[in-house]
C-alpha cells in the first residue's frame, strides 16, 4: 500500500509540482522552438515522454546491473580476475554520465528505425521528433535523477526500483508534454495580440512561461498534503 | 561577410555580437536554473568554459582523423568525459558549490554551445582559433549568466556575492529568485537587448540612406 | 581485399576506440586521486556539525578544532512500521575516556515542498534535545526556510523527548511546545513531526545501547 502511494506521489509531483520545465528548467530549447502550434507541440511531448520512459528505464538497469559497487553484472565479471570481496566494492558510478548519454543516443536510434519499419504512421507523427531528442536535456535529467535514488542511497528500503524509475520518466514526459501543449495553445493566440517588436519571439515566450510557472508553483505542498491525507502520517 | 574570421575576431564575436545567451539563445537550461546567485553563476560559467576550452582543443587536434559520420560521437565521448571531470573536481575542492549545482552540472553535456562549437569551429579551424573561439563563447556565456543572476539576486534578497548592499527597508522580491523569476529576468533582459540591437541597426540604416 | 579492410567497423572507428581507451585512463587517474578528497568531504560534512550539537555551548560557536574531543562512530537503528522499513543514521558521540557524550541521529521526512532532512543532538540518556541542524531542504525561501536559521532551531534545546513536541501558531506557552514560524505553519509541524516519530523510534535502542556500554567499562 505504501509502495502504491510512493509512486502515485512520484507520479504527481513529476507531473505537476516539480514540473521538468517550469521548476527545474530542463528541455526549455523544445519548449521555447517547438510550441508555435499545439498540433506540433503535442507531437513533440508524445516523442520526450516515449524517449524518456525508455531511456529512464534503460539507465535504471544500468545503473543496478553494472554501475552501483555490488552490482551483479560487474560482480560476475570482475569475479574472474579478483576475489569476491574486492569485486563487491568496485564502483563505477563515475562512468555514469558517459554512459547515460550514449545509452540515450542509441536508444533514440533503435526507436527511431523500430518506429520507421512498424509504425509508419506513428512515425509520420512524431518521427521528426526524434534525432532532436538525443540532446534534450530533460531526457538526461530524468537519468540523473533516478541515478540519484539508485546509488548511493544510504538505507537500502530507499533505494528505487523499476517501477518507481519507470513512474517518474513517463509522467516527467507527461509533465513536459502538459507544459509545452498549454504553451502552445497560449502562443496561438499571442499571435492576435500587439506585442512589442523588442519582445516578439523568445523573450514574450520567456515571460508567458514565467506566469505559467507562477501558476505552477501553487501545486507546491500538494504531495505533502496527499501523503499525510494516505499515510496517515 | 568576409573571409575566414582570425583568432582575436573569434574571441571578440563571442562576447558581444553572438553572445550564446542572448544573441543565439544556446544553452538556456542553466541561464535559468543556477542564476538565483552570483556564485553558482560563475561557478557554472567556470565549469562550462573549461569543458569548452578543453573540447574544442582536443576536437581541434583531431579534426583530420576524424571520419564524417563518427564525429558527433567523438565529440559527445570528449564532452561527457570533460564534464566527468570537472564535476569529480567540483566534488573535491568545492563540496558545497557542487552540492548546489547538483544535476546541472552533468547537464553541461547536453548543453548546445559546446557541441555547437566543436561542430562549427573546433573540426574546421587550428587549435589557436579553436582555443580563442572557446575562451570568447564562455565569457560571453558567463556575462549571460551574470548580469541575470546580478538582477535576480539583488532584487530578490538584496545581496550580491552574499553580502548585503540594498538597505534593510527593501522587502525582499522571493519571487525572483523561485522559477518564476528567471523566465521574468531572462525575457525582460532579452527584450532589452533586442531593443538595444534594433535601435542600433535602424540607426546604421538611416546612417547609410543619407549618404 | 583493401575494400573490404576498410569497411571493418575497427577501421572506422578507431579514433573513437582510442579516445575511449585514453578518456577511461585519464578518468581512472581523476577517479583514483579525487575519490578520497570527495569520500572525506562527504563524511565531514556531518562530522562538523556533531560537537556543536552535542556540547552544552551555544552552536553558533563552533569551532572545529577546540570542540572536537570525541570521537564519532555511526551506526544504524532500524525500526518496522505498518509494513514501513526506516533507518535512522545515529552517531555515538565519545569522549577521551569513552563515555558517550551524547548521540546525533538523522532522520528525513516530508516538510512542506520537499524531503526535510535534519540531525538531532541527544544526550546519552536520550532525555533531552541538546541541539537541531537541518542538513537539507526546499522550503519556500523567506517562509518555509527559515527553520535552517539559528534562532529558530534554538528553540527546540533542552526539550525533553518524553512528551511529543508540538509547534504553535503565536507564542509557544507549554514546556514541550515551539513557536511556529509566521506564514510556514506546515514547515514547522513537519519538523516536529519528525523528530517526534524518530525519538519514539530511537529511544529506547539508545538506552541500551548506553547500558551496554556502562556495563562494558565496569
Amino acid at each position: 500500500m505504501t509502495y502504491i502511494t510512493d509512486i502515485f506521489l512520484i507520479a504527481i509531483s513529476a507531473a505537476l509540482i516539480n514540473n521538468f520545465v517550469l521548476y527545474y528548467f530542463v528541455g526549455i530549447c523544445p519548449f521555447i522552438g517547438v510550441s508555435r502550434n499545439v498540433d506540433i507541440a503535442f507531437g513533440m511531448g508524445f516523442a520526450v515522454t516515449f524517449v524518456m520512459t525508455i531511456a529512464g528505464s534503460i539507465s535504471w538497469a544500468i545503473t543496478t546491473l553494472v554501475l552501483v559497487p555490488g552490482a551483479p553484472f560487474t560482480r560476475f565479471i570482475a569475479g574472474f580476475f579478483l576475489d569476491p570481496g574486492q569485486a563487491v566494492q568496485i564502483d563505477l558510478t563515475t562512468l555514469s554520465y558517459i554512459v547515460y548519454i550514449f545509452a540515450i543516443a542509441s536508444s533514440v536510434q533503435f526507436v527511431e528505425m523500430y518506429i520507421r519499419k512498424f509504425f509508419p504512421s506513428l512515425y509520420k507523427s512524431f518521427g521528426v521528433f526524434l534525432p532532436l531528442i538525443t540532446t534534450n536535456c530533460a531526457i538526461l535529467f530524468a537519468c540523473l535523477t533516478i541515478m540519484s535514488h539508485v546509488a548511493g542511497v544510504e538505507n537500502p528500503a530507499d533505494v528505487w526500483g523499476l517501477s518507481k524509475a519507470l513512474a517518474l520518466s513517463f509522467f516527467g514526459g507527461v509533465g513536459f508534454t502538459i507544459a509545452i501543449v498549454i504553451m502552445a495553445g497560449i502562443r496561438e493566440e499571442l499571435d492576435f495580440c500587439d506585442v512589442p517588436e523588442c519582445l516578439q519571439g523568445a523573450a514574450i515566450t520567456l515571460i508567458v512561461a514565467g506566469i505559467l510557472a507562477m501558476a505552477f508553483m501553487g501545486f507546491t505542498g500538494v504531495d505533502s498534503g496527499l501523503r499525510v491525507a494516505l499515510t496517515g502520517g | 561577410m568576409t573571409a575566414e574570421p582570425t583568432a582575436p575576431e573569434r574571441f571578440i564575436r563571442g562576447i558581444l555580437p553572438e553572445n550564446p545567451t542572448y544573441r543565439q539563445l544556446l544553452g538556456l537550461c542553466p541561464t535559468l536554473a543556477v542564476t538565483n546567485n552570483m556564485k553558482s553563476a560563475l561557478t557554472m560559467a567556470g565549469a562550462v568554459l573549461f569543458v569548452l576550452f578543453c573540447a574544442n582543443v582536443m576536437v581541434s587536434l583531431i579534426r583530420n582523423l576524424l571520419k564524417p559520420h563518427l564525429r558527433i560521437v567523438a565529440f559527445t565521448l570528449v564532452i561527457a568525459a570533460f564534464v566527468t571531470i570537472v564535476d569529480r573536481l567540483l566534488a573535491a575542492y568545492m563540496y558545497t558549490m557542487s552540492k548546489n549545482l547538483g544535476p546541472y552540472i552533468p547537464l553541461i553535456i547536453v548543453n548546445c554551445i559546446i557541441i555547437g562549437r566543436c561542430e562549427i569551429c573546433a573540426s574546421k579551424e587550428s587549435v589557436l582559433k579553436a582555443a580563442s573561439d572557446a575562451i570568447g563563447q564562455s565569457i560571453g556565456f558567463g556575462i549571460g549568466l551574470s548580469s541575470i543572476a546580478f538582477f535576480r539576486e539583488i532584487i530578490g534578497t538584496g545581496m550580491v556575492f552574499g553580502t548585503r548592499v540594498l538597505p534593510q527597508i527593501w522587502p525582499d522580491w522571493v519571487i525572483m529568485i523561485l522559477p518564476p523569476g528567471a523566465f521574468f529576468t531572462f525575457g525582460l533582459l532579452l527584450g532589452s537587448v533586442n531593443y538595444m540591437v534594433n535601435r542600433k541597426n535602424t540607426s546604421i540604416k538611416n546612417r547609410d540612406s543619407m549618404k | 581485399m583493401t575494400d573490404r579492410l576498410n569497411k571493418n567497423f575497427l577501421v572506422q572507428g578507431w579514433l573513437v576506440i582510442l579516445l575511449c581507451l585514453v578518456f577511461g585512463g585519464s578518468l581512472t587517474a581523476v577517479q583514483l586521486t579525487l575519490s578520497p578528497v570527495i569520500e572525506a568531504n562527504k563524511k565531514n560534512e556531518i562530522l562538523q556539525i556533531i560537537p556543536g550539537l552535542i556540547s552544552e555551548e551555544n552552536s553558533t560557536a563552533i569551532n572545529k578544532e577546540a570542540t572536537l574531543p570525541f570521537t564519532v562512530s555511526p551506526f544504524y537503528v532500524n525500526s518496522e512500521k505498518q509494513g514501513r522499513h526506516l533507518s535512522y543514521a545515529v552517531f555515538e558521540a565519545k569522549d577521551k575516556d569513552g563515555n558517550i557524550s551524547g548521540w546525533a541521529a538523522r532522520a528525513s521526512g516530508q516538510g512542506y515542498a520537499d524531503k526535510i532532512e535534519l540531525l538531532l543532538g541527544l544526550n546519552p540518556e536520550a532525555e533531552k534535545i541538546t541541539g537541531l541542524f537541518i542538513l537539507e531542504q526546499k522550503e519556500t525561501p523567506g517562509l518555509g526556510n527559515k527553520i535552517s536559521e539559528i534562532k529558530w532551531r534554538d528553540q527546540f534545546k533542552g526539550k525533553k523527548t518524553d512528551k511529543a513536541i508540538s509547534a504553535i501558531k503565536g507564542k509557544a506557552v507549554n514546556a514541550n511546545e515551539i513557536d511556529a514560524i509566521t506564514g510556514a505553519t506546515i514547515s514547522s509541524k513537519s519538523v516536529c513531526r519528525i523528530i517526534n516519530q524518530m525519538v519514539g523510534d530511537i529511544r529506547p535502542p539508545l538506552k541500551m545501547k548506553l547500558e551496554e556500554s556502562v556495563h562494558e567499562k565496569k
